[in-house]
């Protein structure tokens, strides 16, 4: 259950951190072209 | 909000009910138990990075033919999200690879063929990042990318071409219950629209920094020049 828990919690981390970083990137170059 | 924020947002509800199939529908394994729910987003992330890479190939394809702009944004955007979903693949692989085989990594062709499509990747991205952006750049890093490819159908057959332990296709093989495969499958969905909207903000993101660097301005191609001569 351990190595389930671990696999899953990783995986929010990287997709989920990937997804909000470059939402926040491409929210702070939008505001640059302004 | 705009429409990527909503795109994304689509996406994450959709990650969400995949989540709900995994842990609340799909049956445990009788011989791995709970572990095996590791499956059906390993190999899914492990398809997302497949059609990824596709994504890097086709757009230096067409960058080699006609130097268009749009097609290396895609190939960029394609490599650094297919780079995610590999590491994400192979993190769980190890995990659930520890629970089952007793060991995080075994030097399998499978494992190793995954890892050096990682490291190509890897090192496109790292080309790109140091190279001064513009065509040299981009038309290096097409062909890079085109042959990279190679190694995703070294991954998929790994497991047919040599004795591995990592085991066997078990989804044209016919070897998962209903409900395993229709988690997996539903799975397989979201996933692929996730790793699409992220290749899609990616590129905007592309689309963004050329736009701001001036990449593609004719200004800042370097072409050959003859030889001044004094006068």
């Amino acid at each position: 259950m351990t190595y389930l828990v671990l696999a899953y919690a990783f995986a929010v981390a990287v997709l989920g951190g990937y997804l909000v970083w470059s939402l926040r990137r491409l929210r702070e170059l939008e505001r640059r072209q302004l | 909000m705009n429409r990527y924020e909503k795109a994304a947002g689509a996406a994450v509800a959709l990650m969400l009910i995949a989540g709900a199939a995994i842990f609340f529908y799909a049956p445990t394994d009788w011989l791995q138990g709970p572990v095996q729910r590791i499956f059906y987003l390993h190999v899914s992330s492990a398809i997302a990075a497949f059609g990824s890479f596709a994504v890097v190939l086709v757009g230096g394809v067409i960058y080699l033919r006609n130097a268009s702009p749009v097609a290396d944004r895609l190939a960029r955007a394609g490599a650094l999200v297919g780079v995610v979903f590999t590491t994400v693949t192979l993190v769980m692989g190890m995990l659930w690879a520890k629970k089952v085989w007793g060991a995080f990594w075994v030097w399998d062709a499978r494992l190793t063929s995954t890892l050096v499509l990682w490291i190509i990747y890897a090192g496109y991205l790292l080309v790109r990042r140091l190279a001064d952006p513009g065509r040299q750049a981009a038309r290096f890093a097409a062909v890079v990318g085109i042959f990279g490819f190679i190694d995703v159908p070294v991954v998929y057959f790994s497991v047919s071409w040599w004795a591995t332990q990592h085991p066997g296709p078990v989804i044209i093989n016919d070897a998962l219950p209903p409900q395993m495969l229709a988690t997996f499958l539903f799975t397989m969905a979201c996933t692929a629209v996730l790793a699409g909207v992220m290749i899609a903000i990616r590129y905007r993101i592309e689309a963004l920094l050329d736009e701001r660097e001036r990449v593609f301005e004719p200004a800042n191609v370097i072409v050959a020049r003859e030889p001044q001569t004094a006068p």
